[in-house]
């Protein structure tokens, strides 16, 4: 009975699937196949503790994006969507999976140049939503304001400038790896203090933080590698460790807190930070 | 390790007589080394044919650098191949003359000129063939070793260790914080925004008319 129907109306057969259609024909032109590949390919990659939710957000991304459904709120809403929606591409893989993490910074850029044409330049990505998008990277990474705001004064950028992929992508993988080396150096403090409660002494933060202020200024060619991590092997580590208390048995009492420690690890790494220019 | 011979030209042996006799008693062979080259000899190796003694004499530069004086020396006076010259013991045998048993430093050789000898009328030719010299092979330099790598033996832990953090766990952290900071090093671009201004300036050398 279905086919005669659809013999019965050929003019309109093209335009709009009716009720009458074949399943196969709904689901090819409302191109849901595709959809719930690019759905299942991007968890398989992702690997979520939460499938649903990522299919969730996933799809609710899709729907919203600009051209697939109405267009919600005025041009800011807007602006908000796409730097969330950046926001989540960059968060679905760490940086330490290097191909994920680059086609997931390739999707959210091409994501940010798609929006309004306020938030694209002709080189690539405005300044302020790259700034904006960078501030947020750190947020999700678990840095405070004040941690990053010296990492972002190195990759700022003017709001009028136009960020070309190359730049965005170093400044997104810098972000994510400041936060991954802030965290360990919060590690490291508790590992100095070997007391939660306790502060750690002044002379063993600043042994252990001189062996990877050396380890770091290690240059040569190839073999640096082995030579660096040739400084900061246990057993030298130690040895550090023992010749710092051993020198020091006076001000054995001066001790350093946290955010000291944390503050002198981060400026190691915040030195080797390419300036924006 | 196959070592091969240096390239040398050897000339035709020449007869020295005295008068008609009926067979020379001396040969002369020179060997040259092409391309004028000075060369530091190590050894020389043979085959005898029926030579009895053997003189060689070599012709020295005196300093490489200039272009003058050259001498010729004996390094080798009468080695006896054949113990008795009019029998067959050693007439055809294999030689080696190594650089030790000649009486002066083999060093910028130019030409080699081999004096055979052989009083015995017994023999109707005498001559050395496949003449093969080797050259010194150049010293091994010393390697540095670096400072790092003879530190890599574990010093014996002293018992200072009370009271102080556990190493592996501080190295492991120093570690993972010191890749990290590779990484964002590794990863640098040199690409570059494009700035007109330097430090909040305008650079006029960057601006163009156009």
């Amino acid at each position: 009975m279905a086919e005669k129907r659809r013999s019965g109306l050929p003019a309109t057969a093209e335009s709009k699937p009716g009720r009458g259609d074949s399943d196969e024909e709904l689901l090819c032109h409302a191109g849901v196949g595709a959809l719930l590949r690019a759905a299942l390919l991007k968890l398989v990659e992702t690997r979520p503790e939460d499938p649903l939710g990522f299919l969730a957000e996933h799809f609710g991304n899709a729907a919203s994006a600009p051209g697939n459904g109405p267009s919600a709120g005025g041009d800011g809403d807007a602006e908000q969507q796409q730097l969330g929606r950046a926001l989540w591409h960059l968060s679905l893989a760490h940086h330490s999976q290097r191909s994920a993490f680059n086609s997931n910074t390739r999707m959210a850029y091409d994501l940010l140049m798609q929006g309004s044409p306020r938030h694209r330049g002709p080189g690539g990505v405005r300044g302020r939503v790259y700034t904006e998008l960078l501030r947020g990277l750190c947020t999700e990474g678990g840095l405070s304001d004040a941690a990053a705001a010296p990492l972002l004064r190195r990759l700022h950028c003017h709001d009028h400038e136009a960020v070309p992929f190359d730049l965005f992508r170093q400044a997104a993988l810098t972000c994510v790896v400041f936060a991954d080396y802030v965290r360990k150096s919060q590690g490291l403090y508790a590992a100095v203090s070997c007391h939660p409660e306790r502060p750690a002494k002044r002379v063993l933060c600043q042994a252990v933080l001189g062996t990877l202020r050396e380890a770091l200024e290690t240059s040569g060619d190839s073999a640096r590698y082995l030579e660096a991590s040739a400084k900061i092997s246990p057993c030298k580590v130690a040895q550090a460790m023992a010749e710092a208390c051993s020198r020091d048995k006076g001000g054995a009492r001066a001790t350093m807190d946290a955010q000291e420690f944390e503050d002198a690890a981060a400026e190691l790494f915040l030195a080797r930070v390419r300036v924006v220019c | 390790m196959i070592i091969e011979p240096v390239d040398c030209v050897v000339k035709a042996p020449v007869s020295l007589q005295i008068g008609d006799s009926i067979r020379p008693g001396v040969y002369v062979i020179d060997i040259n080394f092409p391309n004028g080259q000075a060369v530091k000899i190590q050894e020389i190796q043979f085959k005898n044919y029926y030579t009895a003694f053997l003189t060689v004499r070599v012709l020295k530069m005196e300093d490489p650098g200039h272009d003058s004086t050259v001498k010729w020396v004996t390094a080798l006076r009468d080695l006896q191949l054949m113990p008795n010259p009019h029998s067959e013991a050693g007439s055809q045998d294999y030689f080696a003359v190594h650089k030790h048993q000649m009486l002066v430093e083999m060093n910028d050789v130019s030409t080699i000129r081999l004096i055979l000898r052989q009083p015995s009328a017994a023999w109707l030719n005498f001559t050395i063939d496949e003449i093969k010299i080797y050259k010194c092979l150049k010293e091994e330099s010393e390697i540095d070793v670096p400072n790092w790598l003879s530190n890599l033996t574990p010093v014996e832990e002293s018992s200072d260790l009370q009271g102080l953090p556990d190493p592996e766990n501080v190295s492991s952290s120093i570690q993972q914080m010191w890749a990290l900071t590779e990484i964002m090093q590794s990863n640098r671009t040199t690409v570059s925004i494009g700035r007109f201004d330097v430090k909040g300036c305008y650079e006029i050398n960057l601006l163009s008319y156009s």
